[in-house]
């Protein structure tokens, strides 16, 4: 029962996907929409199946293997085709259908129309069952496969208004940075097949308990460099913010609430392994934290709508790799999860403004949009609060407990915590930043110019009503659990990945960090209010500050000239100064060379036959003499 | 029919079906009918031996043993081995998709087209069922033969100087093992490979090394692929980039390794530093190149090295990796010749300044190249993924610095692969891609999508050929037993 609904969880978006594929232009656009939405919907079905199947176990016994057959063998290494079924791979499956579903239905309407529906949906659905792969599979490699086919399904889609240039490269960079990860993920993998033989969770995480300090340090960055790179956090971020070149649903479902959490996701599923090697974790938590203020700084200046929460999302998972990074595994589960709920309401939201404006994303001509899109601004506003983290709303009860679990952690929890705290000012000045731009005051030229009032109404039912669930669950998905008096997803997450004890806080500092983080959220409110509501005050100019912040700190620049440049430089010389004069000598400026050499050989080439024998024969002879003369 | 006939069929049916289309004057449509019907008679007689070989069992199987040279020991034998087995099955899907292409676009000299394309299945199927060193030989250079003319003969302008040079390098190559074949021979008593037993001569070894690496190819032997890729028909590249160059790794595993132990140990970093150099400097060259079939062909090369370095580093995981590398790379560098062909027949060019945003409005065009060109750049979950992963984990075991070199290769192919799909199929419409275009035509999806459906049915199942290869779980073992 638990095994079939995950695999029928599985397998019913790759048999959309094969489907829409199969059938091609026999059937209509809005029919593979619709089978692709059915098939996720399959999929959300399972998960509940399996999820209801493991809540009748008791909590011990709450794992199952299923393996359909093995996959790779080779000598004695072996790695089956199989599933895990646990509470933490429940978990994510309830996530990524749940939200996938509800996305992937907005996506009817909201790609209703374009030119190349089918192949849209195709993706949708490959990338569904990719991200399920991930998050079910059942060993190390089979992780690692989903790892890679997100990937992929993350860059056709980036990548599917593929006239844009500037979406091909976006698309290309997104793979190529995650290629990056992907071989260090893969040299991980190699240390544990040399030591014990074995990608099976179980046995390479014995495995890592017998391994030199050093090699457990080399895995656990390993696996850091795939998590990083998927996630999006320094130094393997820049993709991101170009990836918003794809169609918005996209961006809601891979970019923000499911993808680029799998790091997340890795981290908490491997925490043997980091907790081997403490010292990456730490790593971890300080890449979250670092990466959790520049982005929340680089937003302050972003114009592009979909941009501003992009870097928001890096800011958020941030938070979530601090606290895994710390051993507070739950916590960055459960922010995983109601981030997915408000980030894909954003997303969404901004989808709405955006398909309602004709595909404008710039915030400056969106000024007093909220006037005529009374429901969609409401939307956004809940989603804007979530962020921030004000109570009741969902990131309240989950980032709070976050910032509180860096307090026990020794004299380094104490700057984490500072960082933590100062982002969550960040966000609440970014977000209402956007959210004062856009919404509020008599609607722009621009706006009434462009708005689309056509349809009467903000947007088809398949677009308002994902959008009115997510909204709901943005307030009410945080009450699950409020800790530490009310914690049922930590119980639940408890049998695979247990809170580690350093990253457990008291009530007295769950109480002060909450406290902190809804006063400095509220303090980012209010700055935005005066800056960019109210306009009592004028914006602050920093020139130098506000250019590096606009050039995002510059790492772009800096890879280019670091990386790229020079590996085609060297490209560049192995084939003008290498290849062609010497190996190939056929170049059209080497043409003289070219006819040297011809005539050369033509020489050779008397017509003779008893010369070709002679030749032959003499060749034969002298190697047969040195071979033998020399055994 | 006989087991052990079989092989005899699956090389003979085509070498003299061969000489019928040579002698007898069929009409152009009924050469290419037969050529194309006897080729699927032999994949059907190759999924028949697949079906009834022994797996678990080690030891030549399907084999036939007559003399020749009674005193000199050579004799015609020939059998399989698992791994044999699978690269026949390459050969035999590969240049069944050749012919059913050459069939399609019409061909001119349709008998001796055709002809030479039969005479080549026929010989590299021998190379991969030869157990007799000269029997090798002899296969090795049969193959050439109908390769030169094909590039010769119904090549691109720059035809002449392609062959010339692809003769000049092959035969010299050939040179050395000829002489290496001779010496080993003579040395052990027998020609015969199962037969006889080690020899520890490193110039036995670097006469057979620099034969294979001529045919591989390897860094510093490649001068003639670049030409000869890009000049030959498209479905003639198809089979020399799938099939043909794989006798030069095979060779390697099946001779020098398998024979020559200790020469083998000897230069193994030589080996394998040249195939770190094919790999890294094949794909740098891939990621500048700025025509369709440079890229695959500077692709198909680097991956050569990727193999050569599963073989030489003479681990259990690489043995077996390289082994599905090699099926893996077969396939998906035939299937990517042949759509560079389509694309080539629709605009007259491989150059990227005149190609682009053929995506639009050809979606079977897309789906098959895309498709196609995701497995090239081995997308974790696909065969050439689990074959470039073992052959990286095995080469860990030997030392961590060769796996983490090779490792810059997987960052390498996304980054030429993607290139090379984007400069195709996405952005702006190249000035010689036409409106008028069309997708690929049914006959198209015919021969290549049997290709891609090979890729995809491996990567549900790599262990299919990874765990089929040697018939221990320890090819360390088979291989230092001789496969005995």
């Amino acid at each position: 029962m638990i095994p079939a609904g995950a695999w029928i969880c599985l397998l019913a978006p790759l048999a959309g996907t094969l489907a829409i594929t199969l059938c091609g232009t026999r059937i209509s656009r809005v029919t593979a929409a619709w089978i692709s939405t059915a098939s996720v919907a399959v999929a959300f079905v399972g998960a509940i199946v399996a999820f209801a199947g493991l809540l009748g176990e008791t909590p011990h016994k709450r794992s199952h293997l299923s393996t359909a057959w093995t996959w790779l063998e080779a000598g004695t290494f072996k790695a089956g085709l199989s599933v895990l079924v646990d509470p933490l791979s429940v978990f994510m499956m309830l996530i990524v259908s749940g939200v996938g579903m509800l996305i992937v239905l907005y996506s009817v309407g909201y790609m209703d129309g374009d030119d190349e529906e089918r192949r849209y949906f195709a993706y949708m659905s490959f990338f569904v069952f990719s991200m399920l792969l991930l998050v079910q599979g059942g060993n190390l490699l089979i992780l690692l496969a989903g790892w890679g086919l997100v990937g992929l399904s993350s860059y056709l889609l980036i990548g599917f208004w593929h006239e844009r240039p500037v979406a091909v490269a976006a698309a290309k960079k997104a793979f190529i940075m995650n290629a990056l990860g992907d071989a260090t993920m893969a040299l991980a993998f190699f240390v544990l097949i040399l030591h014990g033989r074995s990608l099976d969770f179980g046995i390479a995480f014995a495995t890592s308990s017998h391994l030199s300090s050093t090699a457990v340090n080399l895995v656990a960055l390993g696996l850091l460099g795939g998590a990083v790179a998927k996630s999006a956090q320094i130094p393997l971020h820049t993709w991101l913010p170009d990836a918003m070149e794809g169609p918005t649903p996209v961006s809601a479902l891979i970019h923000a609430a499911t993808m680029v959490t799998a790091g997340v996701y890795l981290i908490a599923r491997t925490h043997p392994i980091f907790e081997q090697a403490r010292t990456i974790g730490l790593v971890a938590a300080g890449t979250g934290a670092l990466t959790l203020l520049v982005a929340g700084l680089v937003a302050l200046v972003q114009t592009d709508i979909k941009r501003v929460i992009a870097y928001s999302t890096m800011s958020q998972i941030g938070y979530m790799f601090l606290g895994a990074g710390l051993g507070a595994y739950a916590n960055g589960e459960f922010h995983l999860m109601t981030h997915a709920f408000f980030k894909a309401l954003l997303f969404m939201a901004a989808g709405l403004v955006i398909h309602a404006l004709a595909g404008e994303q710039d915030i400056r001509n969106m000024q007093g949009i909220g006037r005529l899109m009374p429901r969609t601004r409401w939307a956004f506003l809940i989603g804007s609060l979530a962020l921030v983290g004000l109570p009741p709303f969902a990131g309240f009860f989950s980032k709070d407990s976050i910032i509180a679990a860096a307090m026990g952690a020794h004299w380094y929890g104490w700057i984490f915590w500072v960082c933590a705290l100062v982002g969550t000012f960040l966000t609440g000045l970014y977000t209402f930043r956007l959210y004062f731009i856009v919404f509020p005051g008599e609607p722009s030229p621009f706006v009434r110019e462009h708005y689309d009032a056509h349809h009467g109404k903000e947007g088809p039912w398949t677009m308002t009503v994902p959008v009115g669930i997510l909204a709901v669950l943005a307030v009410i998905g945080g009450w699950i659990q409020f800790a530490p008096l009310w914690t049922p997803v930590t119980t639940w997450l408890a049998p695979v990945a247990r809170t580690l004890d350093i990253a457990e806080p008291t009530s007295w500092e769950e109480g002060i960090s909450s406290a902190l983080a809804v006063a400095l959220g509220l303090a980012g409110v209010a700055v935005a209010w005066m800056l960019y509501a109210k306009r009592e005050r004028a914006v602050p100019v920093v020139p130098t500050l506000q250019r590096a912040l606009e050039h995002k700190f510059y790492f772009d620049e800096l890879y280019d000239a670091l990386f790229y440049r020079p590996s085609a430089a060297i490209a560049e010389w192995s084939r003008r100064g290498f290849e062609e004069p010497v190996v190939l000598a056929a170049g059209p400026e080497l043409g003289d060379e070219t006819q040297l050499v011809g005539r050369g050989v033509r020489r050779l080439q008397t017509g003779l036959i008893r010369t070709y024998v002679l030749a032959l024969a003499g060749g034969l002879a002298v190697l047969a003499v040195v071979f033998l003369s020399v055994r | 029919m006989d087991a052990s006939s079989l092989t005899d069929w699956l090389i003979w049916l085509p070498i003299g079906t061969a000489i019928v289309l040579w002698i007898v004057p069929f009409s152009r449509y009924w050469t290419g009918g037969l050529a194309l019907l006897v080729s699927l008679l032999e994949v059907a007689l190759w999924i028949e031996q697949a079906a009834r070989f022994d797996f678990g069992t080690s030891g030549l199987q399907f084999e036939t043993k007559a003399e020749w040279f009674k005193d000199l020991h050579v004799s015609y034998h020939i059998g399989f081995y698992g791994f044999s087995l699978w690269l026949a099955g390459l050969a035999v899907i590969v240049m069944a998709a050749c012919i059913a292409y050459g069939f399609w676009v019409g061909r001119d000299r349709a008998r001796a087209y055709f002809g030479s394309m039969l005479f080549l299945t026929g010989a590299t199927v021998a190379v991969f069922a030869a157990q007799d060193l000269l029997f090798f030989y002899a296969a090795f250079e049969a193959m050439l033969i109908p390769l030169y003319v094909l590039i010769g003969v119904w090549g691109g302008p720059n035809r002449s100087h392609a062959t010339l040079k692809f003769v000049i390098y092959t035969m010299a190559g050939s040179l050395f093992m000829l002489a290496a074949v001779i010496v080993l021979g003579l040395q052990q008593g027998t020609f015969d490979l199962v037969d006889g037993g080690t020899s520890t001569s490193r110039w036995i070894f670097l006469g057979f090394a620099v034969a294979f690496a001529v045919k591989s190819p390897l860094f510093g032997f490649h001068g003639w692929l670049p030409d000869a890729y890009r000049e030959a028909p498209p479905e003639v590249t198809a089979a020399l980039s799938g099939v043909i160059v794989k006798a030069g790794t095979y060779g390697f595993l099946r001779i020098a390794i398998t024979k020559l132990p200790e020469p083998t140990a000897y230069f193994r970093t030589t080996l394998l530093a040249f195939g770190l150099a094919s790999l890294i400097y094949g794909s740098l060259l891939a990621f500048r190149v700025r025509d369709v079939r440079g890229v695959i062909a500077y692709s198909s090369f680097a991956q050569s090295g990727l193999i050569v370095l599963g073989l030489f580093a003479g681990t259990d995981l690489a043995y077996d990796g390289a082994v599905l590398q090699m099926i893996a790379h077969g396939f998906v560098s035939a299937g990517l010749f042949l759509v560079a062909g389509a694309v080539e027949r629709r605009t007259t060019t491989g150059d990227f300044a005149l190609l682009g945003g053929m995506a639009k409005g050809r979606p079977a065009l897309a789906t098959v190249f895309m498709t196609l060109g995701i497995l090239t750049l081995a997308v974790p979950g696909s065969a050439n993924f689990a074959g470039e992963f073992l052959i990286l984990a095995g080469l860990f075991q030997r030392h961590w610095a060769w796996a983490a070199a090779g490792a810059t290769g997987i960052v390498l192919a996304a980054m030429y692969t993607l290139r090379l799909i984007s400069a195709v199929l996405h952005e702006a419409r190249g000035s010689t891609v036409a409106d008028e275009a069309l997708d690929l035509r049914p006959a198209e999806l015919g021969v290549i999508v049997p290709l891609v459906a090979c890729l995809l049915g491996l990567s549900i199942w790599p262990a299919l050929v990874s765990h089929r290869s040697f018939a221990r779980d320890r090819p360390t073992q088979t291989i230092g037993a001789q496969f005995k």
